[in-house]
């Protein structure tokens, strides 16, 4: 015997069948032809575009202008491009502990490219920073999604970054079938990344003496990358995805600027090494997110959960929600986000000079250390209100505040006391977006 | 073009053999008309495409290629597939097709009720199951014909609103021969809806309120037959080829679309003397008289 669906089913896939008809309807009508080629450019693909500036309190500043274009072919295939490029500059931390003896370091910055080494001052009690710090990152990528069935359909992806020292590609792929009239979908991706390091003035050799200038060739590094994803629809209003994913990174994973100070047993700095991390570094999480909409306000709220095979451990928690103008022209979306990770099992702060022989393993880097960190955002958008076309036009500002706390518990050893030893981080950034 | 108290301008029109209404709030008169336009192109262009009465039509072209595959487009295949939908939720209660029943019944408020055996003659080319539908590959087998006029409407209602919606910010309301949709309500105060009388007078029975979303009424005012006292309603059973017993004058229900809304007062009405007690059950606002 069938068993008849309960009445509130029903009326949920009464809602979602009526949502998938005139969904196809919606993207049907924006196939209507438009006259001459620009024309159609323009209103087949839609553009987004932003500008950003990001200030680091005393340190490093970008700014990043961001291009997106997407074509949807409208029977479920879409393919979109994207272009970014940073430009960054300013002061950035090399991992050395501030001192109350003013400490001189060779910069390898991009900058001083010529000469390779660029010295520079730290003041006692500052936090040594490299402050000609500079470089700059082009980034493209392209995904394309096809239909296979109805049901089902497969993206493709790849992209490409450039620095002055980094060279970036990954290619993906992912496949999605739906289920359950469209209102569950099963996503599964994997994904490869591979890496070109080319230090400036060359790579550092591991834990080796930073003033004793031991170099290396060129480095790099592969990842490899799975995620497996659950999209449901609740109800009309109430969207919820989990994915789970893992990667695992292998080959040069130091950051070849960084180095850590050698303290003795009274706190004096004796010197400095290059920092060493292992050369696997394997990462799994979870992410889960709920999405609750009406007409005139949505909320959402996203948990993640890290774990990986450096002794990380993070939680990130964020709550966004947006609020429309009854007329719904405009809208405001604040943003809070609270991240929170315990340190690497080889992050050190320093290095005894006493365990120098015996240390495989260290970084002084802070973004390995324990912090948590707080993130205040608030965006705005206008919608154009002639919308030709039929594309939506779209402006918007966005301010966000970061700040950064790290929560380093090691004994001060005495020569350090009364130092500011863990400065946090505090940046803001303004983002100016169009869309159209 | 006419002119409404609580500044709103109507642009009026016909289609689907209905009158439609397309009411918006605002004093300029050439952007209404553009407006007006608008929908009406579109409400006539569903028309034209899904119409059985017309020989260049997408529905008369699948009727002339009965036993062997044709393939449809996106739109005609998705409102296919909202009809698979719709026919499998309510367990074959809703059938588009099952319009050749009209060959056996007349609504024509006569009492010439059909001989049992010309309607059970119908049946065996009646049953959605029985197409051959393999998105977007439809092959309808000979002697069963598509009807999409029980959905039509609604979809043309919420395919004219999307293109007004993004067009518009005004607050505006389209009626399509008493299925209606409007984005939000006037600065004044939420549309008020006359629902007509169920007995063929005309006057508003009754006045709803509506700040956004969709209402839509089935209902049989005037179309059925009446013998030896029993009103056989123009609502028809698919599986059996009879009148639906004790169905509702008139059903009126409010949903997000305007064709969420037309099949929920549709498939109410199949429900007979249930109607009222399955519209609560899925939790719709709801008007029966």
């Amino acid at each position: 015997m069938q068993l008849k669906p309960a009445p509130s089913q029903l009326r949920r896939r009464l809602i979602a069948a009526s949502c998938a008809l005139l969904s196809t309807s919606a993207a049907r009508s924006q196939e209507t032809s438009a006259p001459g080629f620009v024309g159609r450019v323009l209103k087949d693909w839609q553009f987004e575009s932003a500008l950003a500036y990001y200030h680091e309190d005393g340190r490093i500043q970008a700014i990043e202008p961001v291009v997106n274009a997407s074509h949807d072919y409208g029977d479920g295939g879409n393919v979109s491009l994207n272009f970014t490029f940073d430009a960054l500059s300013g002061s950035s931390p090399n991992g050395a502990l501030p001192s109350h003896a003013p400490q001189t370091f060779a910069s390898p910055s991009a900058k001083s490219f010529a000469s390779a080494r660029h010295p520079f001052t730290t003041r006692p009690g500052n936090l040594p920073v490299d402050p000609s710090y500079s470089t700059a990152r082009a980034a493209g990528g392209a995904e394309w999604t096809l239909p296979l069935t109805r049901l089902s359909r497969i993206t493709l992806g790849g992209k490409l970054s450039i620095e002055d020292d980094f060279y970036s590609g990954t290619v993906n792929a992912s496949f999605a079938h739906d289920f359950n009239d469209k209102n569950t979908t099963v996503t599964f991706g994997i994904n490869d990344e591979s890496d070109i390091i080319q230090p400036i003035g060359n790579t550092p050799v591991p834990l080796s003496n930073y003033a004793a200038f031991q170099k290396e060739g060129n480095k790099s590094k592969n990842g490899v990358g799975a995620l497996l994803g659950l999209t449901q629809v609740m109800t009309r209003n109430w969207l919820t995805q989990l994915n789970v994913s893992v990667d695992r990174f292998s080959g040069y994973l130091n950051d070849p600027y960084k180095i850590a100070s050698v303290l003795d047993a009274g706190g004096t700095t004796t010197g400095y090494i290059y920092e060493n991390r292992p050369d696997t570094r394997t990462r799994k999480s979870v992410y889960f997110e709920n999405r609750v909409g009406s007409e005139h306000a949505s909320v959402d709220l996203s948990l993640r959960y890290m774990t990986d095979s450096w002794g990380i451990r993070s939680e990130t928690a964020q709550v966004r929600t947006r609020w429309w103008t009854p007329d719904r022209q405009h809208y405001f979306e604040p943003t809070v986000r609270w991240y929170h990770q315990g340190s690497a099992d080889f992050f050190m702060p320093w290095l005894p000079a006493v365990d120098q022989a015996d240390t495989r393993y260290i970084s002084a880097d802070p973004r390995l250390a324990n912090f948590h960190a707080l993130t205040y955002g608030l965006k705005y958008g206008y919608e154009l209100g002639n919308r030709l076309h039929r594309s939506s036009s779209e402006f918007t500002v966005r301010l966000e505040y970061y700040q950064q706390t790290l929560a380093i518990n090691n004994r001060v050893p005495d020569g350090l006391q009364g130092l500011n030893l863990y400065p946090g981080l505090k940046a803001v950034l303004i983002q100016f977006g169009w869309s159209y | 073009m006419e002119e409404r108290p609580g500044g709103l301008l109507a642009v009026k029109f016909t289609a689907m053999a209905c009158p439609c209404e397309v009411l918006i709030h605002g004093s300029d008169p050439t952007r209404t008309m553009g407006l007006g336009v608008m929908a009406a192109q579109e409400a006539w262009r569903i028309e034209h495409k899904f119409s059985r009465y017309r020989d260049d039509s997408v529905v008369a072209w699948i009727h002339g290629h009965r036993g062997s595959k044709c393939t449809l487009d996106a739109e005609t295949t998705a409102l296919l597939d909202f009809a698979r939908q719709c026919f499998e939720m309510s367990d074959g209660r809703f059938d588009i097709t099952s319009g050749i029943l009209r060959r056996a019944w007349k609504f024509d408020g006569s009492d010439r009720v059909p001989e049992v055996a010309t309607v059970a003659a119908l049946l065996p080319s009646i049953g959605f199951a029985k197409l051959q539908w393999d998105p977007p590959d439809l092959l309808l087998p000979e002697g069963m014909e598509l009807d999409f006029g029980g959905i039509g409407k609604e979809y043309a209602v919420d395919c004219a609103y999307d293109i007004l919606a993004s067009y518009c910010n005004a607050p505006f309301l389209l009626n399509f021969g008493g299925d209606l949709r409007a984005n939000c309500a006037p600065p004044q105060g939420p549309w008020r809806i006359g629902v007509e009388r169920p007995d063929s007078d005309r006057t508003a029975a009754m006045l709803l309120d509506l700040e956004s979303g969709a209402l839509a009424t089935s209902g049989d005012s005037h179309r059925f037959l009446m013998k030896d006292s029993v009103r056989y309603s123009h609502i028809l059973d698919p599986r059996t080829g009879w009148p639906v017993v004790d169905a509702p004058r008139t059903v009126t229900v409010a949903a997000s679309s305007c064709t969420e809304a037309g099949l929920l007062a549709t498939l109410a009405m199949l429900q007979g003397a249930g109607a009222r007690a399955f519209l609560e059950e899925q939790g719709a606002r709801h008007w029966i008289l």
